[in-house]
């Protein structure tokens, strides 16, 4: 369950400045905390778990913000917007349709997006909104290409692409494909959510086939 | 049973889409092949979870960030009431107004439709019509009619240019295009693209530099270059 109930409610006046930090250099948080985290926030406008999410997302937004814009002030700026979204958003955020931290990403990303074309001025152009869609596409027939790939086949053939697959797919696909682990091991041994380990299986096939097919362009 | 898509923008154009850093032509062109592209949806959201938890577990310095008074500043301001969540299916399930040229009735993708409603108006030439969708000044996005059994003069490309089947199909010397496809052809790429005697085809066009036509009469086109650009 929730660890929130530890911390010090943040309603009555302002929190001590170790709070931060404390939270910041807390060894194991899981995904699912920081989902349960945000419905908190959503349904009991829980001011101690936004505290948290926010005490361990700000400063890695900030992180990103400074490597897409280079400069601090646009990176916070970036930062601010995003977190006040999370604050009055939360109510948005569906576990059911993914985790938080992707919630949050994709909402950095629109900001960023966003504030790049007030910056040269230009109010009718492609927007956030039109680019990516706000929610989920309807549920299509299950795409069975990934699955018909067969553990001898990647054996034989794929893996001398291996060494070209990013380093988080390829750690990935070789628990899985040659030590044979299954995807709750491999999540659990990362510490990473089960999703995320699907999510890096397909991509690592995909860009596989890729390389074996040239079928992309 | 929906025909299967067999040009989709390559894995780091999905990357880079998901990760925001595109050029908005380019992203829209993409983000129109994510809307009508079941695979690439899925390939996208795992890109977007794969990005988020990259984001989420890189470790970070402690720094002088006051972040304790932007936190405070945040959380004086009012949330969404409930109700929001509501509201936002029911933006969510509007209708789309399709878009008529020809006499033809077209349902575009869902990225195209807030731009596409603010189109200009079609300009009209042979059997092919342009209509410039308003992007900015840096871009040349359009959506490119053309009626059954006719050819568009053959040409080259000063830069890139994108072109995303909406309805209908096309074929050039390279192969056949249907809804959903993308064709990406770079500086240099020569091709001659026409549509078949029984379906005409409406497409997205994206252009970071005009068409330049190649072959005898048609390089009498250039000087109109600008209608496709």
């Amino acid at each position: 369950m929730l660890k929130l109930a530890k911390v010090a409610r943040h309603d009555r006046g302002s929190p001590p400045k170790q709070d931060t930090q404390a939270s910041m250099s807390r060894p194991e948080i899981t995904n699912n905390n920081w989902d349960e985290a945000l419905t908190f926030v959503a349904l009991q406008r829980d001011r101690s778990a936004y505290a948290e999410l926010f005490n361990y997302f700000a400063p890695r937004l900030k992180a990103f913000g400074m490597k897409m814009f280079g400069n601090e002030q646009q990176a916070l700026e970036m930062v601010q917007d995003t977190m006040l979204n999370v604050w009055k958003k939360a109510v948005l955020f569906d576990a059911s349709r993914g985790c938080a931290s992707t919630w949050i990403f994709t909402i950095a990303r629109n900001v960023r997006f966003d504030m790049l074309r007030k910056k040269q001025s230009r109010k009718d152009d492609v927007s956030a909104d039109d680019l990516w869609l706000n929610g989920e596409y309807p549920e299509q027939e299950a795409d069975t290409d990934t699955s018909q790939w067969d553990t001898q086949l990647l054996m034989d053939k794929l893996a001398p692409y291996f060494t070209s697959l990013p380093p988080a797919q390829r750690e990935i696909i070789e628990k899985v494909y040659l030590q044979e682990k299954s995807h709750q091991e491999v999540s659990d041994e990362l510490a990473i959510p089960l999703g995320t380990v699907k999510s890096r299986i397909r991509l690592a096939l995909d860009r596989l086939r890729e390389a074996l097919d040239g079928a992309r362009n | 049973m929906a025909h299967a898509i067999k040009f989709h923008p390559g894995m780091s154009l999905l990357e880079q889409h998901a990760e925001g850093t595109l050029s908005a032509d380019i992203a829209l062109a993409v983000a129109a092949h994510i809307d009508l592209c079941p695979h690439c949806q899925q390939l996208s959201r795992d890109i977007t979870t794969d990005l988020a938890c990259q984001l989420a577990q890189q470790p970070v310095k402690t720094n002088n960030t006051d972040w304790q008074q932007m936190l405070n500043d945040i959380m004086a301001q009012p949330q969404l009431p409930k109700q929001a969540t509501t509201m936002q299916q029911q933006v969510s399930a509007q209708q789309a107004e399709p878009i008529i040229v020809n006499q033809r009735e077209f349902i575009l993708p869902r990225s195209l439709q807030r731009l596409a409603a603010n189109r200009c108006k079609w300009l009209q030439l042979g059997g092919i019509a342009t209509a410039k969708l308003p992007a900015g000044n840096d871009y040349h996005i359009s959506l490119l009619y053309i009626d059954k059994n006719t050819e568009v003069p053959q040409h080259t490309h000063l830069g890139l240019e994108m072109t995303l089947v909406l309805a209908g199909k096309i074929v050039d010397e390279n192969g056949e295009y249907s809804a959903g496809d993308l064709l990406i052809n770079s500086p240099d790429d020569t091709h001659t693209p026409r549509t078949m005697a029984d379906e005409d085809c409406l497409c997205l066009s994206v252009l970071s530099a005009p068409l330049k036509f190649k072959k005898g009469l048609t390089r009498l086109l250039n000087p109109l270059q600008q209608f496709f650009y």
